[in-house]
């Protein structure tokens, strides 16, 4: 039950330190009053509003839990859990001005030939530059990283007193695993109640689910219009920010519906006024097949527009199937949570079970995104991807798009 | 530092290491015998026996190059995974009648993808091995293995019953108290066996007929008996890790004076140290349990790490062994993570312990050498 953790001073300041840092860039950021400049603001504002969240728990004892986005967050919602992504200090703090001896500090640990991401989280623990939950959700899928790094937090006696569980996942994603995938959900969620005293309302789960609907459908809406060309948005809108906004920040949440409709109709906008994403022109729709590359961002993807006039139409984050939920009862929401959380969300979709997922999705973004160029950048973790180069080539040969 | 006796069974254990397919399963497959390769030491050998097949781990010895491989996979890609989908590709493993793969790791599991699409074994199997042991990941397995029996009726047009599968586990378990059986040697101040050769015998009771090997290890053990033992060695060393199937690497560390006396490897301790019980009522639930809960698990199993780390101090007491050496192949982020937490635990109970990076298939014997020369020095040894 409710349980004071003693959190680690130096993983408190980090947490208000990158928080200043990105309050920094929204203030840079308000510069810029156009509609597309205030609906990535509504993001970091969001981001902004997580980190106040824990700080708050922090402040008052509260407890909070450490997750995952793959755990279909609604169930937290739901529960009016407070929680946050393990890995979001790796993900946000990759412009942070600590992140380089972070990162070395995290190869001292286990080497570079491991995901930099699950690294750094297993790094902070180490270092004790992560603020401490009351409970820790362990992702066990879609890669071997996962599955060890979890292992190494549970390990580590800095966080002994973390109690922590994993839901198994299942290689297959038929009804028998999604069954199988929505009881392991259901155990996860007693696990919650025992450690943060959460009690589920199943009333409200339906509340959150349908609002998660509109979300999704909202997401759906925008995708189809990312296709039109030239598209209405470059890499700074668009995809990572859906994923961010349904899968963390507002799961089931209005606030999340109200910005994807901002979002939808300004694309709508610019589709019907034909104004393209890219500044000075769309002359090659990419497909960057993978996270976008976060310490790079603002070299690679600023690069690639000028030279080329390249915009990434789609990339592995923006891109899911999105199952809407059932709220019929306890039963088919849980089974519809289980399905997304094992068969939509991006990369564990893609990267999780047998490689047909990763061809299919190629071909099907190539089609309805009308895309020129694949491209696969062989990040350091996705070790099951690398060994999908060549059916991935030899797909985009049948398919007659260049891979790279 | 060698094994000091000579044995018939011996010579024929170590030749079968020394190739993919040895005089025992050719002359199987000559009398119209199957084979079925499995990638990992989750592979359901069982059931391959009680079909009438004969189960082989799947290997990559004498494969030096993956230049076919190459093409489908990337340079971050294990290299154990990159050699044995190479000798698929190069017609090596055209003799299986069938492949079984279970998610075990993320480059194993893609070779299924890639080699049913491009090697035409008969049958391709991939099954999803839990990583979590709780009684409803054995319900799973369980679920698992009656698919993956029934794929196997299909296959080979026989029905595989209760019977036969109780035959085929006595047969197995058989297999594993014998290869304890040699362990138990090893445990003696002056073993008969050196880790070389026991490491040969482990990796042939994965590749021939099961009743043969069990009858030719009991001819081992029996040459073993009163046999001289090994005194020259300078510490007894364990080796923990992954795949490691080639005597010659464990011959470096054993010429330098490290004798090996046990380990916690794919081929070794963990294939071996639990059964399956015999006395369960339904033989593929006593199978699951075995599988998820009963043999010594592997990095993947989350829940397992504590029990996985008694289980190396417990061989590090009983075995009197003086240092470990930690073996990671690289690229494997299973193993990285795995000796990362080895390395703090060791310490906690002051057993000295080397971790070493390696390539499967390269013994690079020079450097080796050298690290485990002075490994052994840091021993006061
Ligand atoms: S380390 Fe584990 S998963 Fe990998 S091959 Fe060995 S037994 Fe299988
Ligand atoms: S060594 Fe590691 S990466 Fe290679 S097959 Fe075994 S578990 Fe997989």
């Amino acid at each position: 039950m409710k349980k004071h953790i003693e959190q680690p001073e130096k993983g408190i300041q980090l947490y208000k330190d990158d928080k200043a840092y990105l309050a920094v860039l929204l203030d840079a950021l308000s510069l810029d009053t156009s509609e597309e400049g205030e609906i990535n603001r509504a993001v970091l504002k969001a981001v902004l509003d997580k980190y106040d969240e824990i700080l708050k728990c922090i402040d008052e004892d509260e407890p909070f839990i450490a997750s995952w986005f793959p755990y279909s967050a609604e169930i937290l919602t739901a529960m009016d859990v407070h929680w946050w992504m393990i890995a979001q200090t790796a993900f946000l703090g990759v412009e942070a001005p600590h992140i380089n001896d972070d990162i070395d500090g995290s190869a001292r640990l286990l080497g570079t030939d491991f995901c930099t991401i699950l690294r750094l989280l297993t790094y902070y623990v180490e270092a004790e530059k992560s603020p401490k939950p009351n409970a820790l959700i362990a992702l066990l899928h879609p890669c071997d990283g996962t599955t060890i790094a979890h292992q190494l937090i549970k390990h580590n006696a800095k966080w002994a007193d973390v109690p922590i569980f994993g839901c198994d996942p299942p290689y297959w994603d038929d009804d028998r695993s999604i069954k199988y995938y929505a009881t392991e959900m259901k155990r996860m969620m007693d696990f919650v109640t025992e450690h943060t005293g959460k009690k589920m309302d199943i009333d409200r789960l339906r509340e959150v689910c349908l609002e998660s609907n509109k979300e999704y459908a909202l997401w759906q809406e925008y995708n189809d219009l990312r296709r039109a060309v030239p598209s209405p948005h470059d890499w700074t809108l668009g995809p990572p920010q859906c994923f961010a906004m349904a899968t963390y920040y507002y799961p089931g949440l209005p606030q999340g519906t109200e910005w994807f409709k901002k979002l939808v109709a300004n694309a709508e906008k610019r589709v019907k006024e034909g104004v393209c994403g890219v500044p000075g022109g769309e002359r090659i729709r990419m497909l960057w097949f993978d996270i976008l590359p976060l310490m790079w961002q603002f070299d690679i993807q600023p690069w690639l527009e000028a030279e080329w006039g390249v915009n990434i139409v789609m990339n592995m984050f923006g891109y899911t199937p999105y199952t809407p939920i059932d709220t019929k009862n306890e039963d088919t929401m849980f089974y519809d949570l289980a399905k997304r959380s094992l068969n939509d969300f991006p990369m564990i979709r893609q990267a999780r079970g047998v490689a047909d997922n990763f061809l299919v999705d190629i071909a099907r973004i190539v089609a309805d995104y009308k895309i020129d160029c694949v491209v696969w950048p062989g990040h350091m973790g996705h070790k099951d991807g690398s060994a999908n180069i060549g059916m991935m080539r030899e797909k985009c040969r049948e398919i007659g798009v260049p891979f790279l | 530092m060698e094994t000091k006796i000579k044995s018939q069974a011996l010579q024929e254990f170590q030749e079968a290491t020394k190739t993919i397919s040895n005089p025992e399963l050719q002359k199987w497959l000559k009398e119209g015998g199957k084979v079925f390769g499995y990638f990992c030491s989750y592979g359901p050998e069982e059931i391959i026996t009680a079909a009438g097949a004969l189960p082989m781990r799947i290997r990559a010895t004498g494969v030096d190059s993956t230049e076919l491989a190459d093409a489908y996979l990337s340079s971050i890609n294990c290299s154990f995974c990159r050699r044995a989908f190479n000798a698929g590709l190069d017609g090596g493993y055209d003799f299986l009648e069938g492949a079984i793969w279970l998610n075990n790791c993320d480059h194993v599991r893609r070779i299924y993808d890639n080699w049913r699409r491009k090697i035409n074994t008969p049958m391709s199997h991939q099954m999803s091995l839990p990583k979590t042991s709780t009684d409803a990941q054995v319900e799973w397995f369980r679920e698992e293995l009656e698919i993956f029996k029934d794929k196997m009726e299909k296959q080979l047009g026989v029905t595989i019953t209760d019977d036969k599968l109780w035959e085929a586990i006595k047969v197995h378990n058989e297999t594993r108290q014998l290869l304890r059986e040699l362990y138990e040697l090893r445990k003696a101040d002056n073993p008969p066996i050196s880790g070389a050769d026991a490491l040969s015998v482990i990796v042939a009771s994965t590749c021939m007929p099961r009743t043969v090997f069990n009858s030719k290890i009991k001819e081992l053990l029996e040459d073993l008996k009163g046999a001289e033992g090994i005194k020259d060695y300078r510490a007894r060393i364990m080796l923990l890790g992954s795949i490691l199937d080639d005597p010659e690497y464990v011959k470096v560390i054993e010429n330098i004076g490290g004798l090996v006396v046990t380990d916690s490897l794919c081929f070794g301790t963990r294939i071996c140290w639990a059964d399956v019980d015999e006395k369960a009522g339904d033989p593929l639930t006593a199978l699951a349990k075995f599988y998820i809960q009963e043999k010594p698990a592997c990095p993947r199993a989350f829940d397992q790490q504590e029990i996985r780390a008694k289980f190396v101090q417990g061989l590090a007491d009983d075995f009197k062994v003086d240092g470990v050496i930690g073996l990671r192949m690289v690229m494997c982020d299973l193993w990285a993570g795995e000796l990362y937490m080895t390395d703090i635990d060791l310490k906690a109970s002051n057993v000295p312990y080397l971790q070493l990076e390696r390539e499967y298939g390269v013994v690079g014997a020079g450097q080796l050498r050298t690290r485990v020369q002075a490994f052994i020095e840091s021993m006061g040894k």
